[in-house]
């Protein structure tokens, strides 16, 4: 029996990296799975293959976080297969590595769109039926760089951080009508948008880790799975750190 | 971040139980009869006594409050097929004739709640009470807990409506102080409640003193109304006003038959500057119904003092005295006129109770009279579904039987949305718990956002969803702004959000119901101290209850004055006699 059986959840930026190791972590524990993407066409088609060989449920929408009526289509579609959108994995987020002398608005602005205003316009699309339900669980995927003083991108901090406060509003918001939002901030992974790290700041971020090594996009999905699960039930407003103690 | 509505002003609690409703039951100790509170506490019913004798107790007599409730609304249902009377519960009424209190069956017969009573002396009666057993059965289901007040202005020794008032027995805080200012009136209304064919005014000094008594007891008021008589013919009207402006004060309302408004503009434009507002007693629109009801045809007088109010937009609450036969046709063009005028706040629909000096002979039957659900019949009918019976919701606040509200969204095109059409009133009883207005509340704050959940969220079944939730920001926007906003701001913001229309069915001594008074809330403070129950004060402090000779109760006391009241009988013969049935002598 699977943490979140009987569940239906929504993985944003689903097809690739830490959204794709989510996804399969959710539908090993039971969950029917949809997720969206923007680009990335044979990566979701391969996904949706993987999930359903699992076992589950599973449908991919391509369509951007930004793009509030093709959200709403999105959620009325897998309202209509599923029944309910019980799960939210707020996952879609991009990653640059510029200094504040060189970035440009359009770079602030695609940053602060993409991993917040993202955020924030899938949240408003699935509460419609959560609230109904009386019931739902919203994950939000920020960084070690939204909440402790790091060496990292301005505008990527910035946007992480407001992560963390969005799931705190939102959790007092929200929480009366049965609805956790929680946030989980992983440090540096082997893959994504640390996957890049220059090695002098992996060494200098190894030094400060006290298990010495950087994280999985498995131990991510680990964790993900279980904080939007029935088990995790009292925790609301929190941002789960999983960093190795840095 | 700090609230924009939060101010210093002590706040009041609220109740630790539910008021429901009266039974009658027995002393513990020396088994007299008494009539109990009953009450919610913590999911349980209990029982609440004052014995005369043996003084308060209390029994646990229901362990599931929900199933309790549920089970006395079933009482409610009438059998199929039951033609006869069908008993749903019984209170303590008066006698008609001597006004006596007098035990009272609740019965509904023909789809409608009558009391039956029969009195020692007088003999049997009968007297509707509401013309929708549906409603009436159903009103129950909407109690709240009341509030209490910061301090009481009367103990608890002979029970209610001796001790008036308000004792720690009394359910509800004062949500409406009424000071009546003088008890000279310029029209001779055939429908009045009150007594005033004098000439004495309240003096400065004793005005300041009920004022900072009402600051005393409450904290704050979210209004003061300034009544009579006429308020307008007091000589230092605009003085007291001045007086009633404090910061714990949010509006002061002046409730006049308009003559002087409609004739007096440097006094209308002085009203204005002071900020107060206005209640305009406005029963009609034709000769005849201002006759019947107010004695002499108002119709220029009226429209005048219509026209001033809308001039010096200053804002305005209709108050229709409701009477079958005499203007319930006219109930949708007044409605009409509400929802056509920006400065129109509010209405104020009162079913006609005949009790008072001109009331009191008023004719009228008994047994067929206009109640709540009357009123709000005729409101569907006449103005062609615009509104609907099932926008109006029982106001908590008071006893359920005694109010019926809707708050009219205004939506951005202008026109206005009922309330019930998108909020479930027993889900956000919390909007109810004001009165004629929306004030800018952190609770109204709360609820607001519960309600603009809930209509996100039904999105697609409530008609005209965008439109509301709309509006529902632009008041959220307009109400709470960021910025520090003054109790008196908040009010004003809060008010040109949402008309409201109010039904108050004051009582008389054919529907009079002890456990309506128990939470009655708007009252009559006095220059002792003593805060009056509306009703009871109308009853049996009066003195006119059947017209002008009604004779005082034992307990009864006159307005403005500080010495106690004289007690005819031997103490404890009044005390017997007020909580069984007392004959109202001199």
């Amino acid at each position: 029996m699977g943490l979140l059986d009987g569940r239906t959840a929504l993985v944003t930026g689903g097809s690739r990296g830490l959204g794709r190791a989510i996804c399969l972590a959710l539908a090993r524990e039971g969950a029917k799975v949809a997720f969206n993407y923007a680009r990335s066409d044979p990566e979701a088609g391969a996904l949706v293959e993987t999930l359903r060989q699992m076992g589950a449920e599973a449908w991919c929408f391509k369509v951007s976080v930004l793009d509030k009526p093709g959200l709403q289509g999105m959620v009325r579609d897998i309202e209509a297969r599923a029944g309910t959108i019980d799960i939210l994995v707020n996952n879609a987020g991009v990653g640059q590595v510029v200094p504040l002398a060189l970035m440009e608005e359009e770079d602030w602005d695609r940053m602060m769109n993409i991993n917040v205003k993202g955020a924030f316009l899938c949240s408003q699309a699935v509460l419609r039926g959560m609230i109904q339900q009386k019931r739902g669980r919203i994950l939000n995927i920020s960084s070690l760089a939204g909440v402790k003083m790091m060496q990292a991108p301005v505008h990527y901090s910035a946007a992480k951080a407001a992560l963390k406060g969005f799931t705190e509003a939102l959790a007092k918001e929200i929480g009366r009508y049965g609805i956790t939002v929680n946030c989980l901030a992983p440090g540096v992974l082997d893959d994504g948008v640390s996957g890049n790290l220059p090695p002098a700041k992996k060494d200098d971020y190894l030094r400060h880790c006290a298990l010495g090594r950087v994280g999985s996009f498995e131990e991510v999905a680990e964790m993900a799975a279980f904080l939007v699960s029935d088990r995790n039930s009292y925790m609301n407003g929190a941002t789960v750190v999983l960093d190795g103690a840095v | 971040m700090e609230c924009s509505s939060c101010n210093t002003a002590p706040s009041r609690k609220d109740r630790t139980h539910t008021f429901l409703l009266h039974e009658p039951s027995s002393c513990p100790s020396c088994n007299a009869s008494l009539e109990a509170r009953v009450v919610v506490r913590d999911d349980q019913i209990f029982y609440l006594k004052h014995c005369l004798a043996c003084g308060p107790s209390e029994e646990l007599v229901a362990s599931d409050a929900k199933a309790y409730i549920d089970a006395f609304l079933a009482r409610g249902e009438v059998p199929a097929g039951m033609t006869g009377d069908h008993l749903f519960k019984h209170t303590t009424s008066t006698c008609p004739g001597c006004l006596a209190l007098t035990p009272a069956r609740v019965i509904i017969r023909a789809g409608r709640v009558l009391f039956l009573k029969d009195c020692e002396s007088c003999g049997p009666s009968e007297a509707l009470v509401s013309e929708d057993a549906k409603y009436y059965v159903g009103a129950y289901a909407f109690a709240r807990a009341g509030t209490e007040p910061l301090k009481f202005a009367a103990e608890v020794k002979h029970g209610c409506p001796t001790d008036c008032g308000t004792c720690s027995d009394h359910e509800q805080h004062t949500c409406l102080p009424i000071v009546e200012i003088t008890d000279h009136c310029n029209l001779e209304c055939p429908i009045c409640i009150v007594n005033n064919q004098y000439a004495n005014h309240i003096s400065d000094e004793a005005f300041a003193k009920i004022v900072e008594g009402m600051i005393q007891n409450e904290g704050q008021c979210e209004s003061l109304a300034l009544s009579g008589g006429e308020p307008t013919s007091h000589p230092r009207l605009l003085e007291l006003i001045d007086l009633a402006s404090r910061e714990e004060i949010g509006r002061v309302v002046i409730i006049t038959n308009g003559l002087r408004l409609g004739r007096d503009r440097a006094f209308a434009e002085q009203l204005k500057a002071k900020g107060a507002y206005v209640g305009l007693q406005f029963d009609g629109f034709t000769a005849d119904t201002h006759e019947k009801i107010r004695g002499r045809d108002l119709c220029q007088e009226k429209a005048a003092a219509l026209a001033m109010l809308k001039e010096l937009e200053i804002p305005t609450q209709l108050i229709f005295v409701a009477a079958r036969g005499v203007n319930e046709h006219q109930i949708g063009q007044v409605v009409e006129l509400l929802l056509s005028e920006d400065h129109i706040l509010s209405l104020n629909f009162q079913p006609a109770a005949f009790t008072g000096f001109g009331g009191g002979n008023f004719p009228h039957d008994p047994l067929d009279r206009l109640t709540i659900p009357g009123v709000i019949k005729a409101i569907e009918e006449q103005t062609q579904g615009k509104l609907r019976a099932s926008d109006f919701s029982p106001l908590p606040c008071s006893h359920p039987q005694c109010v019926s509200l809707t708050y009219l969204l205004r939506l951005n095109d202008g026109s206005h949305l009922p309330f019930g059409r998108f909020v479930d009133f027993r889900k956000h009883g919390t909007l109810l718990r004001s009165s004629a207005t929306l004030g800018a509340s952190p609770e109204i704050h709360d609820a607001m956002n519960d309600v603009i959940h809930d209509v996100f969220a039904r999105e697609d079944e409530i008609p005209r969803a965008p439109e509301i939730l709309a509006a529902l920001r632009r008041s959220l926007d307009v109400m709470f702004p960021n910025r520090r906003v003054t109790p008196k701001e908040a009010i004003r913001l809060g008010e040109q959000q949402a008309k409201s229309i109010f039904l108050h069915h004051y009582m008389d001594r054919h529907d009079f119901d002890l456990e309506r008074l128990r939470k009655c809330c708007h009252h009559y403070p006095q220059v002792d101290g003593r805060v009056m129950p509306a009703c009871g004060f109308n009853m049996f402090h009066r003195g006119a209850a059947k017209g002008p000779s009604t004779p005082l109760a034992p307990w009864g006391k006159a307005p403005w004055t500080a010495e106690p009241p004289k007690v005819t009988l031997p103490l404890a013969q009044a005390d017997h006699a007020a909580r069984a049935r007392l004959p109202i002598v001199g």
